[in-house]
């Protein structure tokens, strides 16, 4: 029978059919990260004599407070620390780490077709590369250290076909917030996305994760795209990929896995997004979005108006800024941080503004093109990388009413600080924004007198 | 745990309360589960004085796509750490859900047309057993609850049946193989 790309992966990790529309599923790697790991690895050790079902597919990142600002997030690294020493698990850690979702991908730890489970929300970022990687609980994740299963329910499965040229300074950002809007805050519950069609093929893989990363934002279980030389060639002589004939054997496989062509699927949508426009959230859940040249909707939901402090018909681009966030697991690759840094160079900006590379691997690599340079030559921030000010845990914590232009994906109450206000956008609308202290296009600005010549 | 209870409500009139408003990344401070009670609705604007107002509240009652967001375990923790054993809304975010079965916080879907009449319930009857909700001003609704996870919830001990799984995942694995073709 014709299959999707999702049910072929489903059906290669179905170890046994459970009641309901449940199943064991075989779980390829584990993430572990030092904030939802320990509770459920302190159970194994206390319940489980310790026993791990194959240490070898865990892979532990020190990344939501790294390096540790306090006794507490201290105590949790250091935890991690240890337990990953003690079974023998690769850990990246303070000076080599980053946001798990960037640093396991950029090291390779990541196959098409593989299952991948970590206790956050945004690990269907992988599914960029054709795995099934979706966030799980504590409890869920303490199971599959121990016995190398989740139980899910299977769940529907959605193609989207996205077609057409990003045009008009429309980034993979500002297509993830589009998704979001189309699909609904919530509308896909229970659902696996199978992106397809010609502008997803035409994405890097940068800009893939960035899609993905936000198919939560929809409730989706995850997004997926077929992998395809765009996928392989990223893949090839990453750290964790074996070298030569064993990496293109892999790489054989994974061609195969796409969806049949008369494959069924519970819902099939198509959008061309030739026309899109960079776009821009207003209120407090990424749903509720708009493009960046219109308005705050006349239907705009009460409660995330007055605590956005907005009213209808608001100019988006009146809205005055007071700090501006490049970073996260959706927005802080290196091709973001290039973006970025064209809009800044020669230029200065007007509020706050925070630069957090992905990782220290895209750290290291933006520095060796100069990009620190131009960010604090325009007057930002450069930190380490760290999950940092994407929800509010350091490096920016914002204060109560205070304003934030952000390039993550979640704008939340309280997300990036108690009573601090989240506008989610792309990291060149960010950058923008930045140098004209309000909610801007790149377009907005004066172009840079050129330098005089010495 | 017990199927049968009978509760007093903790109204959470909104929707999409996201486990960040339940507990900020900033309270998830500790090594294990234990300690997060106090936490809870403490990023809600309003949130800890509507705890203080419901002291004896076990059942929450609130709107389309409770807990979503972070995937954080936290959350439903904090529930139970405060006493809490079912929630009730139109629809929840998936791993909030399966977090909550886990944990033995029933939640419990409930068309979004009875939500007003719940919220305004002083206190309801469940019986998880019968998949039955009750309250004294009649309101008498069925809900559904998925077999296996109805089984964790009234049972508990998920990690010992996965650890008794382990012989069986090793065998099929070495049947399986790590070879996969598509
Ligand atoms: S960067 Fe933000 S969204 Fe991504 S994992 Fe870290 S806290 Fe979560």
């Amino acid at each position: 029978m014709a299959r999707t790309m999702f049910e072929k992966v489903w059906d290669a990790h179905v170890v046994e059919a459970m009641p309901g529309d449940n199943a064991l599923i075989f779980v390829d790697r584990i993430v572990a990260y030092e904030l939802t790991t320990p509770p459920g690895a302190v159970e194994i050790e206390r319940r489980f004599d310790d026993k791990l079902f194959d240490p070898s597919r865990i892979i532990a990142v020190n990344d939501h407070i790294s390096p540790a600002k306090d006794s507490e997030s201290a105590m949790q690294a250091r935890y991690l620390r240890t337990w990953a020493q003690r079974h023998g698990i690769t850990m990246y850690d303070v000076g080599n780490n980053g946001i798990c979702h960037v640093v396991v991908p950029e090291r390779g730890y990541v196959d098409p077709g593989s299952v991948v489970i970590c206790g956050d929300s945004h690990t269907c970022t992988l599914g960029a590369f054709g795995a099934f990687a979706f966030g799980v609980g504590t409890t869920s994740q303490a199971g599959a250290m121990l016995a190398g299963c989740v139980i899910l329910q299977r769940p529907k499965i959605v193609r989207i076909a996205v077609n057409g040229r990003l045009a008009h300074g429309a980034t993979a950002k500002d297509l993830a917030l589009f998704m979001v809007t189309k699909l609904g805050f919530k509308g896909a519950t229970g659902c696996v996305l199978e992106y397809c069609g010609s502008t997803i093929d035409a994405l890097s893989m940068d800009e893939r994760m960035t899609l993905c990363n936000m198919a939560v934002e929809a409730g989706a279980t995850t997004a997926m795209i077929a992998p395809d030389e765009t996928t392989i060639s990223y893949l090839r002589g990453r750290e964790a990929q074996p070298a030569g004939a064993a990496f293109e054997e892999k790489a054989a496989q994974w061609r195969g896995l796409r969806a049949d062509p008369d494959a069924r699927y519970d819902d099939d949508l198509i959008f061309d997004v030739s026309d899109l426009r960079p776009m821009v959230s207003w209120g407090t859940n990424p749903g509720e979005t708009v493009p960046l040249d219109s308005v705050v909707p006349a239907d705009a939901s009460e409660s995330s108006l007055s605590y956005m402090a907005l009213a209808p018909g608001m100019r988006l681009r009146s809205i005055p800024l007071d700090q501006a966030f490049i970073g996260s697991c959706t927005n802080a690759r290196l091709s973001d941080l290039r973006a970025a840094a064209d809009v800044l160079r020669g230029r200065r900006v007007s509020v706050p503004t925070i630069v957090t590379p992905g990782s220290q691997a895209v750290k290291r690599a933006a520095e060796r093109e100069g990009l620190h340079d131009v960010f604090q030559d325009a007057g930002a921030l450069w930190t380490h990388s760290t999950c940092g000010a994407c929800c509010g845990l350091s490096l920016g914590v914002l204060a109560p009413g205070a304003r934030c232009i952000s390039s993550s994906n979640r704008n939340f109450p309280g997300r990036m600080g108690t009573g601090g206000r989240v506008h989610l956008a792309s990291p060149v609308v960010v950058a923008a924004s930045a140098v004209l202290g309000r909610i801007a296009a790149p377009d907005e600005l004066a172009p840079v007198e050129p330098a005089v010549p010495a | 745990m017990s199927a049968r209870f009978e509760g007093a409500v903790l109204p959470v009139d909104r929707a999409n309360v996201d486990t960040d408003q339940m507990v900020p990344a900033y309270l998830m401070n500790g090594v294990d589960s234990s300690g997060v009670g106090p936490h809870l609705f403490r990023g809600m604007s309003g949130g800890p004085e509507l705890l203080a107002a419901h002291p004896d509240a076990t059942i929450v009652v609130a709107r389309e796509n409770f807990g979503c967001g972070s995937s954080r375990e936290h959350a439903v923790w904090a529930l139970v750490q405060r006493g809490f054993r079912a929630v009730i809304a139109p629809s929840f975010a998936r791993i909030f859900e399966e977090n909550a079965y886990l944990n033995g916080v029933a939640p419990i879907v409930v068309d979004a047309a009875r939500i007003d009449a719940l919220l305004e319930a002083p206190t309801l009857a469940l019986d998880l057993e019968q998949q039955r909700l009750t309250s004294a001003r009649g309101e008498d609704v069925t809900f559904a609850l998925d077999p296996l996870r109805k089984y964790f919830l009234l049972e508990g001990g998920y990690l010992e049946f996965m650890a008794a799984k382990r012989g069986p995942i090793r065998d099929w694995l070495r049947k399986v193989g790590e070879t996969t073709s598509y």
